[in-house]
């Protein structure tokens, strides 16, 4: 018999107590399972000109659409409607086919119409569209 | 078979095997782990503007939010528009590798997008996403 609780003793040694590990494992496990937040946004990539970028020069014109504070779209000093903003780029790039696209918005132009033009000109297949501000 | 072994094989077989559970407890803890980005959330709903070529914004970690009103916030704080590039460029530090994603409300103002731009730009984050809705 004393044999027998001898060898147990042994036994159970030998063997390491995982509890506090499990413990550790856990609680990690349920801070990031916490923290983990998958957020899915989805949103259109805007360049912002630099003020040392080059201007564009006679060879490489940029095509310019200016929105008013009112919320009309011009082309050149041509107004234009919002829905013919993707025909008009269409156009002006198979004319010069490389030239960049800048949207100008003043100062009171609501979100969605600088959003939207920037969605025309991308899918009119200009995918790097600049913001700037309208003087 | 002598009475001492069938003690002891009955012990063995009392105890739960843990191994299974460990290796799915940490495979668990290792895809958190990795999955975890803490991000940093604007803190307040905004109503996106709709585009078609929106595309989805992996990296962001910092967000902006405009509000129709013209507050800024970020990180679940009201910020002052003075107070806007040091703010970025201490999340910047945080999360050096994350771009930016302003998520302007459709009714917000150009001259507010702009001026967020312009900061994000100086804190010298040059991705920048603005937050759209895909239809």
């Amino acid at each position: 018999m004393k044999l027998l609780t001898q060898i147990r003793q042994q036994e159970e040694d030998s063997a390491i107590d995982l509890t506090p590990m499990l413990d550790v494992v856990f609680i990690m496990l349920i801070f990031f399972i916490v923290t983990a937040s998958f957020l899915k946004e989805a949103g259109l990539t805007a360049n912002k000109p630099d003020v040392q970028q080059a201007p564009p020069t006679e060879e490489a014109p940029s095509i310019v659409l200016r929105i008013a504070s009112e919320g009309q779209v011009y082309l050149g000093p041509r107004r234009i409607d919002i829905r013919s903003v993707r025909p008009n780029i269409e156009r002006l790039r198979a004319e010069t086919p490389g030239a960049p696209v800048v949207v100008r918005a003043e100062d009171g132009a609501r979100n969605h119409l600088i959003v939207d033009v920037m969605d025309a000109a991308r899918q009119a297949g200009v995918m790097d569209v600049s913001l700037a501000r309208a003087d | 078979m002598d009475p001492f072994s069938a003690g002891q094989q009955d012990e063995e077989d009392s105890a739960i095997d843990l191994t299974p559970m460990l290796d799915v407890v940490f495979i668990m803890l290792i895809f958190f782990i990795v999955t975890a980005s803490f991000i940093k959330e604007a803190g307040i709903d905004i109503s996106r503007p709709q585009a078609e070529t929106t595309e989805k914004q992996d990296r962001a970690s910092i967000f902006i939010a405009l509000s129709p009103s013209g507050e800024i916030w970020i990180d679940r704080r009201k910020v002052a528009p003075a107070q806007l590039k040091p703010t970025i460029e201490k999340l910047k530090a945080e999360n050096p590798q994350g771009s930016v994603v302003i998520q302007a409300d459709r009714e917000s103002r150009s001259q507010q997008l702009m001026e967020t731009l312009d900061a994000v730009r100086d804190a010298g984050i040059t991705e920048v996403a603005i937050s759209a809705e895909p239809f």
